[in-house]
């Protein structure tokens, strides 16, 4: 789990161009909108194509996305579920 | 000739491949370069746009932001009543993305970022968005005058009391994708070339550029104004045979000068010998007046005119011609009467009056 969690610190940083943030300034359990990185929808967006095209998720149901995206380990145990399911 | 409300060029900004973070020095430094390309030299963004917005901006969005603060922090302006801007290709860097994007995942995966950054009105729109402007917002995309089209549309504002102040700006950028296109095109010198030395040259091709320059326009003058924006002209045609001369006259008699009133011509001379033919036949209309040019220190660009603008309200202000930009010396006489003469391709072409407030 943690070297997932690594992993998509590196893929969330890169893809939305996080300037000034490192993996360490990550809290893992931080929430990504609002408070903690501060997000936004447009985030959101760039966040349901990385899991897509990195991870091959298509996330169905819109209304999953608040509890996926809460936080960087919910990212990374909905994939792991979803890999487990594979 | 009708009596207009005579509107005030009363701040300026610009990123450009010159140094412009210091505007007192005035090109007493300028780039030499080696090559067929020039980049701008860019400020750093973060003085002007906070990192959390400067991460979704492409680089012609943060040159017209950065530009355009500095516009409005010249003029002391903190709100204009509009912002209209010319560009002739748009924010080129983010579309290229995008469409490389959806070659490469055949039409899926799309990410919004490059997208919404894409459109050509994106700069005007970051530049109201941060400054909360819900005034008239206008983009002008009309290939080598988008500029002047900015302007025009601004004059017309400004006289029609629609506006007392207007952020106008014009903005292009250069990436590797659209230089090697319009290289194929021929538009640009095949070897590098000493860029101060291009317009001694004589050879096909000019130099590629990018830039962005804003101007604070007013109906009020102020004690920093540069100059009076006394009027602009456009007209899309091939010059052939005495045409430029006709319309040179034409123009100057509506804006009620004679030629020789004319004491420097400020034109978009880029060193390609197929494109001379127009600037030579405006110098030789105006014999008294002194000429000079901006190209082989920007570049050509669709929007190259705002920096010959830049230029030429530099000079006025400061009533100092530099030596780079000298082309013909005239006789020793103030600088009251500045025409600016641009064209792209003979196809677009431009004047552009500014007198001395």
């Amino acid at each position: 789990m943690d070297e997932l969690i690594n992993k998509l610190k590196k893929e969330v940083i890169t893809q939305l161009n996080l300037e000034d943030i490192s993996e360490d300034d990550i809290n893992p359990d931080s929430p990504l909108f609002g408070e903690g990185l501060g997000l936004d929808s447009i985030d959101a967006l760039e966040l349901i194509v990385l899991l897509e095209k990195n991870y091959g998720i298509k996330i169905e149901d819109p209304k999953d996305g608040k509890k996926i995206f809460h936080s960087i380990r919910t990212m990374a145990e909905y994939i792991t579920e979803h890999q487990k399911k594979a | 000739m009708t009596s207009m409300k005579p509107i005030y060029i009363n701040g300026l900004g610009s990123v450009s491949p010159q140094d412009m973070a210091n505007s007192s020095r005035f090109l007493s430094e300028v780039k030499r370069s080696q090559s067929n390309r020039l980049a701008c030299i860019e400020p750093n963004y973060r003085e002007f746009i906070s990192p959390d917005i400067l991460r979704r901006m492409g680089r012609l969005i943060k040159m017209g932001v950065a530009s355009s603060r500095i516009c409005l922090e010249d003029a002391g302006c903190m709100m204009p009543d509009a912002i209209i801007t010319g560009t002739g290709l748009g924010c080129l860097e983010d579309t290229e993305k995008f469409l490389t994007t959806l070659v490469r995942n055949r039409e899926e995966l799309l990410t919004p970022t490059s997208f919404i950054q894409s459109t050509h009105n994106t700069v005007s729109a970051q530049i109201a968005l941060l400054l909360k402007c819900h005034n008239y917002n206008f983009t002008y995309v009309h290939r080598g005058w988008s500029f002047e089209s900015a302007l025009i549309d601004s004059l017309i504002q400004l006289r029609n009391g629609q506006a007392s102040t207007v952020l106008a700006g014009g903005m292009d950028e250069l990436t590797n994708v659209s230089f090697a296109i319009t290289q194929r095109l021929g538009h640009w010198r095949r070897k590098p070339v000493e860029t101060l030395e291009l317009l001694k040259s004589t050879d096909r091709g000019s130099i590629a550029g990018e830039g962005s320059a804003f101007f604070l326009l007013s109906s009020s003058q102020s004690p920093r104004s540069y100059a009076e924006l006394a009027e602009v002209y456009t007209f899309n045609r091939k010059t052939s045979g005495k045409a430029l001369q006709t319309i040179l006259l034409d123009f100057l008699e509506r804006s009620g000068i004679k030629p020789g009133d004319i004491d420097l011509a400020v034109c978009g001379i880029n060193g390609d010998t197929s494109s001379a033919r127009p600037y030579k036949e405006l110098a030789d209309n105006l014999k008294n007046a002194g000429i000079a040019a901006w190209k082989h220190l920007s570049g050509e660009y669709q929007t190259s005119s705002s920096f010959g603008l830049w230029m030429a309200s530099m000079i006025m202000k400061h009533q100092l011609l530099p030596e780079v930009a000298v082309i013909r010396k005239s006789e020793e006489r103030p600088f009251n009467t500045i025409l600016l003469y641009n064209h792209y391709l003979d196809l677009n072409h431009s004047f552009i009056l500014i007198r001395k407030p």
